[in-house]
């Protein structure tokens, strides 16, 4: 059964904090399948300023690292989860267009598989109803892999 | 195509390796390739190759090319 996390609700799934929590709303989530939600951009987010000074838009490392927060939330709302600290280990990322202030970034990320503690995803960024940023990813909770690893 | 054909096929395309290094000495972290996510994906292709579901066990003791065999005698798998 899906549902929905608000601004502080999601922070039990997803352990980022300002200025780098990435997303503000999970509006939807399927624990193990999806999670889809948005971030807004205001003139006040802290990169604006010197990303770049007369022309503000969003840091493409950071648009990968929202749908990589959101995909995060996908995988830990499953049972026993919540909380676990999660790390990235390869991400493929297209961008599309500029994200500017005032935008909305709406983000749909999908569990491939997960499987012995890594996680397959992908997700999509859209502002104004277009692609602005695209992602695969794998991504893994350290402690459900070590499990797995043979001693030397 | 024979078990051990497959078997050193699952070791050549996980880690992009030649025939000539599926020897005694490869095992886990000898190489860049057969890192923790390494071993995942070499787990997964096993699993897919010989139509099995590995123990959590034998994921753990599957530390070298020479022992995984012996691994996988277990699940009937004959060389």
């Amino acid at each position: 059964m899906s549902f929905s996390l608000n601004a502080e609700e999601l922070k039990k799934y997803q352990p980022n904090r300002f200025p780098f929590l990435m997303i503000d709303i999970v509006e939807d989530v399927e624990p193990g399948q999806y999670a889809k939600g948005y971030k807004n951009l205001t003139n006040n987010e802290w990169y604006f300023p010197m990303h770049f000074p007369g022309a503000p838009n969003m840091p493409g490392a950071l648009q990968l690292e929202a749908m990589a927060q959101m995909l995060t939330v996908a995988i830990t709302t499953q049972e026993g989860l919540s909380g676990a600290v999660t790390h990235a280990l390869e991400h493929t990322v297209r961008f599309r267009k500029e994200v500017l202030p005032g935008d909305c970034l709406r983000i749909e990320a999908f569990i491939d598989s997960w499987r012995r503690g890594i996680c397959k995803g992908h997700a999509f960024g859209y502002t104004n109803g277009e692609v602005a940023c695209q992602a695969k990813m794998m991504i893994t909770i350290p402690d459900i892999l070590e499990q797995y690893l043979p001693k030397r | 195509m024979s078990a051990q054909e497959k078997y050193d096929e699952a070791f050549i395309e996980t880690f992009e390796i030649e025939k000539s290094d599926l020897t005694e000495k490869l095992e886990y972290q000898s190489i860049p390739a057969w890192d923790s996510v390494g071993h995942m994906a070499l787990m997964a292709e096993i699993e897919e190759v010989f139509d099995i579901m590995l123990e959590m066990d034998d994921i753990l003791e599957f530390g070298s090319y020479t022992t995984g065999r012996e691994t996988l005698k277990k699940y009937d798998v004959e060389f």
